[in-house]
């Protein structure tokens, strides 16, 4: 039992160090630059890799529905993220996103802070919500606007602009109070809003994961759990987005990470949850 | 700033840049050309503009273009065209004759003429001596940086195109 704990635990290890790693990196990146290294650069919205291009799906789906091209770097940019959301599931989100690091501290801490007890973010996935956001959106780029909003609503992109102005051109954007505010909001309310309701980003690679019937999700053998019901069962609350990993099939599983979490925590009670 | 958009934007955009209303509609705001400029003359617009935030932008005061294009080239969304420097139309040198010293006779100051990156074509010596812009003139701002009287103001003409 021990044993299986401690290699058990490593998924949130692997976890740690790997967002840790990618939060730094845009960090180090700007600065990096202004020393005229320019192998890597760029930020969430399209990165450049020493030549390897990398992109969010969705300001590639943007200028391309707008502009009516193809650009070869962008594509490949953009079908790399989403080849990664077919395979694995949405890990973006939960091992590389930035954004998705701070408010995940941010549970942790409202969890040491207020105690074990967790307000349920209820049984709707909030999908709906995001796919308003994400057409809302889109409708008023090719309507109204001339540059793409959605880029906007990016919190990563924002996170690694933030360190671009500060090291580029010294300065510090009034977005990292915007950023901060979303944060503490989750914080007081101990619930991932934005991850959850609104992050337009994630809508096409949650797309992207619902097309591969195969790919990485966790799965449930409820002859083995010997956990609390609902709510107090420790894979519940060890999610931070809030979800019953047990009944992730009703539609709650497009909310769904594959953060390892409910893994780690079920792995001590049965091992009733596996990644499949 | 509000003033100045109901006529067109006053700042320039990088060598390359199309029409502004297709340049916005394709930058995706990554801020790689600000990354991958060595003269740091691009900055990432700031400010409270929602839209406009992250677009480059170029103030020739500060830092001017020197027309290496690396920007142009490393565009991922093809938001800047990788042309030859001769057809950059970023906007378009204005000179002061009142205030050029050649022009008022004071000294040959010639600063302009040797700094400019299409020297000879942009700019030329009337008589030898005076310096006229022609329509070459790619916009880039190196002659109102380097301009000890502040006779040239950069206005952004590509917005009118």
């Amino acid at each position: 039992m021990v044993k299986n704990k401690k290699k058990k635990s490593r998924i949130r290890r692997y976890r740690r160090t790997t967002q840790m790693a990618v939060a730094l990196t845009f960090v180090l990146v700007p600065w990096l630059n202004t020393k005229q290294i320019n192998l890597v650069h760029g930020n969430f919205l399209c990165f450049n890799l020493a030549s390897i291009p990398l992109a969010d799906p969705l300001a590639v789906l943007q200028i391309m529905v707008k502009n009516g091209y193809l650009s070869q770097d962008l594509i490949i940019g953009a079908l790399i993220a989403l080849g990664i959301a077919f395979c694995l599931g949405t890990v973006f989100c939960s091992w590389i996103c930035p954004y998705g690091l701070l408010s995940d501290l941010g549970q942790t801490v409202a969890g040491k802070w207020q105690g074990k007890q967790r307000g349920r973010a209820g049984n709707r996935s909030g999908f709906l919500l995001k796919l308003s956001v994400f057409f809302l959106g889109f409708a008023g780029f090719l309507v109204f606007s001339t540059t793409p909003v959605l880029n906007q609503l990016s919190l990563p992109a924002w996170y690694s602009r933030i360190f671009q102005f500060i090291f580029v051109q010294g300065f510090l954007s009034v977005a990292i109070w915007v950023l901060l505010l979303v944060l503490a909001t989750e914080v007081v309310f101990r619930q991932r809003f934005w991850c959850r309701y609104i992050c337009p980003q994630s809508v096409l690679l949650i797309l992207a994961k619902q097309l591969n019937p195969r790919r990485l999700k966790v799965g449930f053998d409820p002859g083995r759990c010997m956990g609390a019901k609902g709510d107090k069962s420790p894979c519940a609350r060890s999610c931070n987005l809030g979800l019953d990993p047990k009944r992730l099939d009703h539609g709650l599983e497009t909310v769904c990470t594959n953060c390892g979490n409910c893994i780690t925590a079920c792995s001590n009670c049965g091992k009733a949850l596996t990644s499949i | 700033m509000d003033t100045d958009q109901k006529k067109g934007p006053a700042f320039l955009r990088p060598p390359g840049a199309r029409t502004e209303e297709e340049f916005l509609a394709r930058c995706l705001q990554c801020g790689q050309c600000a990354q991958v400029c060595i003269f740091d003359c691009i900055h990432m617009h700031t400010g409270f503009n929602f839209f406009l935030s992250g677009t480059p932008v170029i103030n020739p005061v500060d830092a001017p273009c020197h027309l290496c294009m690396r920007c142009s080239a490393i565009c991922p969304s093809d938001a800047l065209h990788d042309i030859p420097i001769e057809q950059v139309r970023m906007g378009f040198a204005r000179l002061d004759r009142e205030k050029c010293y050649t022009w008022k006779g004071l000294i040959i100051c010639r600063s302009c003429f040797e700094r400019c990156p299409l020297k000879g074509t942009a700019i030329v010596l009337d008589r030898g001596e005076y310096p006229v812009i022609t329509d070459q003139c790619a916009g880039c701002g190196v002659c109102e940086h380097v301009c000890p009287q502040s006779a040239i103001l950069t206005i952004p003409t590509r917005f009118v195109e």
